[in-house]
């Protein structure tokens, strides 16, 4: 018969026909066949057919399936072929993934991937990149269907986190005060509750190691004024400042995630008016302005200051100086960020909305306790709206039908991530869940599911890429035609509606957010020009515009650029913000700061902040814009660029390709 | 009114308390060593704009505070600053102008200079007196070098003296 057969890399190896009745087998097997003789007769046939074509050369592993699938198809076992065509597709998808996959790896040994600007270049952020795109490549081949991954894979949506798709959920505001009060645990022994002020925010800092380990997102604290207001009673302003400081230092040095990077911390402050409450943020806020151990600009944790009148807004408001204070902080520091809660959609709920540094708002709950704290995002997946404006052809019916369908897709590829999350127990996040962290957890035991938990949390659609949509559809942005302002709303609304939809098909909380899109924003734009070219005022940047945002290379005065943003905040009840763009630190002019913030506010904005170059000398500590590459006073070359990245700070190293592109062209507004 | 500019800046952070129109004069004799615009020293660069033109491009700046001459040197172009000046006063405006010339130089030119005496009464704050490299110093809000003095205009005329702010 035949001596050799040639494998898939090309190398040939001795031709065994026990192989093809076994794959027969199998095949038959897994529709119910239990007879191995008929599978060996079929095996007889294939070689036949093999013969019959052969003229001498040595077949290919691919030929001789093909030529099992024939047999089978003409021998009348429609369900066994059937079964072998679905398994040699599944193998053949299994091995592409494993290809590209050892591509991926070699890529990341050579350089880290730039997907997160907040991971390192360490040997262990390198082996969690390996571990990712391995993770990533299962979950696309393996978990999840079709439909989803395909759309994934092509870009109409992307599922963020993907990595982490099975093994546990997104962010949490995390119950601070509970933990101080009571101790916990995280694995290794009992922490009783501190007794000093230092104590305390050391422990606040390993409380957010610690969850940020059970979890892939975002780590806060939602009250860190009041809930850590016990821990300093009776403290001199000495002993809280010394606490803040260690607590800043803490956050910039402490990492988690196998040693590749800190944890994403926020910390929301300013409307605890009692005098502990108030020396905590006066005292933090001022270790946040010193910097770190030269002076250098903190990265973490994201700080967002409450703004609310008759507390900290004007000038009678209790407190006013702490808010004046924030201002100036952010005018050198770009943190503090600012969080509105008078705005339309917040002040329902008092002063008790937080935010997490890369926008996330976790507020209405169906399943539970409207609150913030113990919740958070379970997951989000953000459409790809410039495809959509680019497919409809300018045709409003088209648009809308496919908007509906990846909406519709999103919403249920978000309720499949859901189920696959409730299969986690408890002792699968040991510490958010094990120590009663999360809404809803307290009283669960080591080996029950989550569930009960996160049906407190959101399930997240996200979009990128109005402006862009909005050139497809018109020919103008929002920012360029009131009509694309009014069909921006209209769209974002529509949205919107069917996220609350979603809520009452599923009993859970769907929400609509403004995606940050970290990676997105660049992947997105590859792909769209692979289908469709570069299409001035769409594809022809390196990157799409972030969620609702005005195109960052627009020029805008900020009172319009406000004026145009304000609005799509209430619709995007997962989470938003605004930025205004300086072209210098306005480190000598809170006054300018506040106007904005002022103009914010009365934008019914919920969340917003001031961007600014902040480049700082490592040497002599000069710290402003450098445009050359050595410190104008100094000569140093030891530059350090910190600019903010979908909501977190980070130095310019650490950005990818998209997000550089971008940073280039964040103009001004002159 | 025809005015030579380098060029305008709408909303900044850096020329003046608050948010801050920015007119750059075009033209300047001095010509300080490590000046930060020397672009601004050709009084043909630049380009003519028509001072109502300017204007109105103010009265868009819904968030700015007021306006500010910096250059290039404005008192190289007095007449047109002047008038500008005193048209943007009544939107509520307040002025900051930048000069190579001191507070006491400027009040003895003013004597013989009617436009001199209009720009110098319309401003708010001066920030006076030439680019000195030596005197250099990064900390300083809104100026370069240590020996320019951020003036309050109204109170040193009524005192006869140069008052400082801060």
């Amino acid at each position: 018969m035949f001596a050799k057969i040639k494998k898939r890399d090309g190398r040939e190896v001795h031709f065994d026909d026990s192989k093809i009745t076994d794959a027969i087998f199998k095949a038959a097997r897994s529709v119910g066949g239990e007879d191995r003789e008929t599978a060996m007769e079929l095996t007889l046939g294939v070689l036949r057919m093999l013969k019959q074509q052969s003229n001498g050369q040595v077949f290919g592993v691919e030929d001789v399936q093909d030529v099992v699938e024939k047999i089978l198809i003409e021998k009348g076992h429609a369900k066994t072929a059937k079964a072998y065509i679905l398994y040699r597709d599944r193998r053949s998808r299994v091995r592409d993934a494993k290809g590209e996959l050892m591509d991926v790896v070699e890529d990341i040994v050579k350089e880290t991937d730039r997907d997160n600007a907040n991971v390192g270049n360490s040997p262990s952020a390198k082996m969690l990149q390996i571990a990712s795109a391995a993770s990533r490549r299962y979950y696309l081949t393996r978990l999840i269907d079709e439909d989803y991954s395909l759309a994934h894979s092509r870009g109409d949506i992307h599922i963020h986190d993907l990595d982490f798709y099975a093994t546990t959920c997104n962010c949490l505001q995390i119950p601070l005060e509970k933990l101080l009060k009571e101790g916990f645990n995280t694995g290794h022994g009992y922490i009783r509750p501190p007794k000093r002020p230092a104590s305390a925010t050391s422990l606040a800092a390993i409380i957010l190691q610690s969850s940020q380990n059970d979890m892939f997102g975002g780590q806060s604290f939602p009250f860190f004024d009041k809930q850590i207001a016990p821990s300093m009673d009776g403290a001199d302003e000495d002993k809280v400042y010394q606490a803040m400081e260690a607590l800043v230092f803490n956050l910039n040095s402490m990492h988690s995630r196998a040693g590749s990077q800190v944890p994403f911390s926020s910390i929301n402050l300013g409307t605890d008016t009692s005098e502990e409450g108030r020396g905590v943020t006066r005292n933090f806020l001022l270790a946040y302005e010193a910097g770190l151990g030269r002076g250098e600009n903190p990265i973490f944790p994201n700080v967002i200051f409450r703004v609310k009148k008759g507390v900290s807004f004007d000038p009678q408001d209790p407190n006013y100086d702490l808010f004046q204070l924030a201002v100036r902080v952010a005018s050198k520091r770009l943190n503090p960020t600012f969080s509105f809660m008078d705005s339309s959609f917040n002040k329902p709920y008092d002063d008790q909305v937080a935010y997490m540094g890369c926008r996330t708002r976790t507020m209405d709950n169906r399943r539970g306790p409207a609150v913030t704290t113990g919740r958070g995002n379970l997951s989000f997946t953000t459409i790809n709206l410039p495809r959509l404006g680019i497919k409809a052809e300018r045709n409003m019916k088209t648009f809308y039908r496919l908007l509906d369908e990846v909406t519709e897709l999103t919403i249920n590829q978000l309720y499949h991530r859901f189920q696959v999350q409730c299969r986690l127990k408890v002792k699968d996040l040991p510490f958010v869940m094990g120590q009663g962290m999360y809404l809803g957890s307290e009283d669960l035991k080591p080996d029950d599911s989550i569930e009960p938990a996160i049906v407190n949390g959101t399930l997240t659609v996200g979009f990128i890429g109005l402006a862009e949509m909005l050139v497809a559809l018109t020919g103008y942005h929002h920012g360029q035609s009131k009509d694309s302002q009014q069909l921006g709303l209209e769209i974002v609304n529509y949205l919107r509606r069917k996220t609350d939809e979603a809520c009452e098909r599923f009993n859970l909380n769907y929400t609509l957010l403004a995606t940050p899109a970290e990676g997105t924003c660049g992947r997105y734009v590859r792909l769209d020009r692979k289908e469709y070219g570069i299409i001035p005022g769409i594809t022809n940047q390196e990157y799409y515009t972030n969620s609702y945002h005005i195109p960052v290379h627009f020029p805008i005065s900020s009172f319009d650029k406000i004026s145009l943003e304000g609005p799509y905040h209430r619709f995007c009840n997962a989470g938003h913000i605004s930025y205004v763009e300086f072209a210098a630190p306005p480190q000598h002019n809170p006054e300018a700061v506040e106007a904005i913030i002022r103009h914010m506010a009365e934008s019914d904005m919920g969340y917003g902040g001031i961007n600014y170059p902040v480049d700082f000398c490592c040497n002599c500590g000069l710290q402003g814009v450098i445009n050359e590459p050595n410190c104008p006073r100094c000569g140093s070359a030891d530059i350090r660029r910190i600019r903010r990245i979908t909501g977190y700070l980070s130095t310019i190293d650490r950005f990818n390709d998209g997000k550089v592109e971008e940073l280039k062209h964040r103009l001004p507004h002159s | 009114m025809k005015i030579r500019v380098a060029g305008i800046e709408k909303e900044s952070v850096v020329d003046g308390p608050g948010l801050r129109f920015v007119i750059f004069v075009q033209g300047c004799t001095r010509h300080c060593s490590g000046c930060h615009n020397p672009d601004t020293w050709d009084f043909y660069g630049g380009q003519e704009m028509d001072t109502g033109e300017i204007l109105a491009q103010i009265g868009e700046g819904r968030l700015n505070r007021g306006v500010t001459f910096s250059g290039g040197e404005p008192f190289e172009q007095v007449a047109a600053c002047a008038l500008l000046a005193e048209q943007i006063k009544p939107l509520g405006m307040d002025i900051v102008t930048y000069s190579g010339y001191t507070f006491e130089e400027l009040q003895t030119k003013s004597l013989a200079d009617e436009d001199v005496k209009r720009l110098l009464e319309a401003t708010d704050i001066l920030v006076d007196g030439p680019f000195i490299a030596e005197e250099r110093d990064w900390d300083l809000p809104f100026r370069g070098s240590r020996n320019q003095r951020l003036i309050l205009v109204h109170e040193s005329l009524a005192a006869g003296m140069a008052v400082q702010a801060e």
